[in-house]
């Protein structure tokens, strides 16, 4: 299940030796939270988001100069390499993903007494106080597993157009969530 | 460049403008503030991405602001 670990005896004979130690090291660190994290974006399958983790610690150790930063931008990164690798494994699961459609905000059913139905219900009204614009751009990408160039190609508009004002809504929707005591 | 940051949490951006802003990231201070304010918010997003919702058929009601 992870080869990278398979055959680490606790010597460091070689560069591969020392290279599978530091990835253990960075198993214990960051493993379990990352996996508890990642296990929410692949709709629970263990076995995927076992995946992801290890490439995301993988892709850390090749890079590792980012190791150096502090703790909360490495945890930050790491999130969003996972989240990329989850996005590029949907996208490649997904035979028609232009034909994928997501819950469509204004028609979510949120059962009652789940507290993370009451969070996809306040994200849904934050993203409801965005302006057109905005909104529009955070469906239209994200939402819909879309690249920027996807979303501007159907949306008529320049990709740096969607780049922008993708940036403008995030911060948006970040401070409307913040207001609600929901984002951290 | 800075813009980029938000289609660089949501995964987003193309392979190659992806790479290249990780490499603005190194030596980006506001970026690198930004990437950790933003970090788990995709996450709230991906609330209604996973919420149960009904399977409808119908275009989607997203008027183009007119």
């Amino acid at each position: 299940m992870c080869p990278v670990l398979g055959h680490l005896d606790g010597r460091f004979e070689s560069a591969d030796a020392e290279a599978e130690h530091r990835i253990a090291v960075l198993y214990q660190e960051f493993g379990g939270p990352l996996l508890r994290h990642v296990r929410k974006s692949t709709g629970n399958d263990l076995q995927w988001a076992e995946d992801v983790v290890q490439e995301t610690l993988v892709r850390a150790w090749r890079n590792s100069a980012r190791l150096q930063w502090e703790p909360s931008l490495i945890w930050a990164w790491l999130l969003t390499v996972a989240r990329r690798i989850v996005i590029d494994g949907r996208r490649r699961k997904s035979v028609r993903p232009q034909e994928v459609e997501p819950p469509e905000v204004d028609m979510m059913s949120v059962p009652d007494g789940s507290e993370r139905a009451l969070s996809a219900m306040v994200v849904a009204d934050a993203l409801r106080s965005l302006s057109e614009e905005h909104r529009q751009v955070i469906e239209h990408t994200y939402l819909r597993d879309r690249t920027i160039s996807e979303a501007a190609e159907i949306l008529g508009i320049p990709p740096g157009t969607v780049k922008s004002r993708l940036y403008y809504g995030i911060r948006a929707l970040r401070e409307l969530l913040r207001d609600k005591g929901v984002a951290g | 460049m800075h813009d980029g940051v938000a289609a660089y949490v949501l995964g987003v951006l193309d392979d190659e403008e992806h790479e290249a802003f990780e490499r603005h990231l190194d030596t980006c201070e506001r970026c690198q503030a930004e990437l950790v304010e933003l970090a788990e918010l995709p996450d709230q997003l991906d609330e209604l991405k996973n919420s149960p919702s009904s399977t409808s058929g119908d275009d989607p009601p997203m008027s183009m602001s007119h």
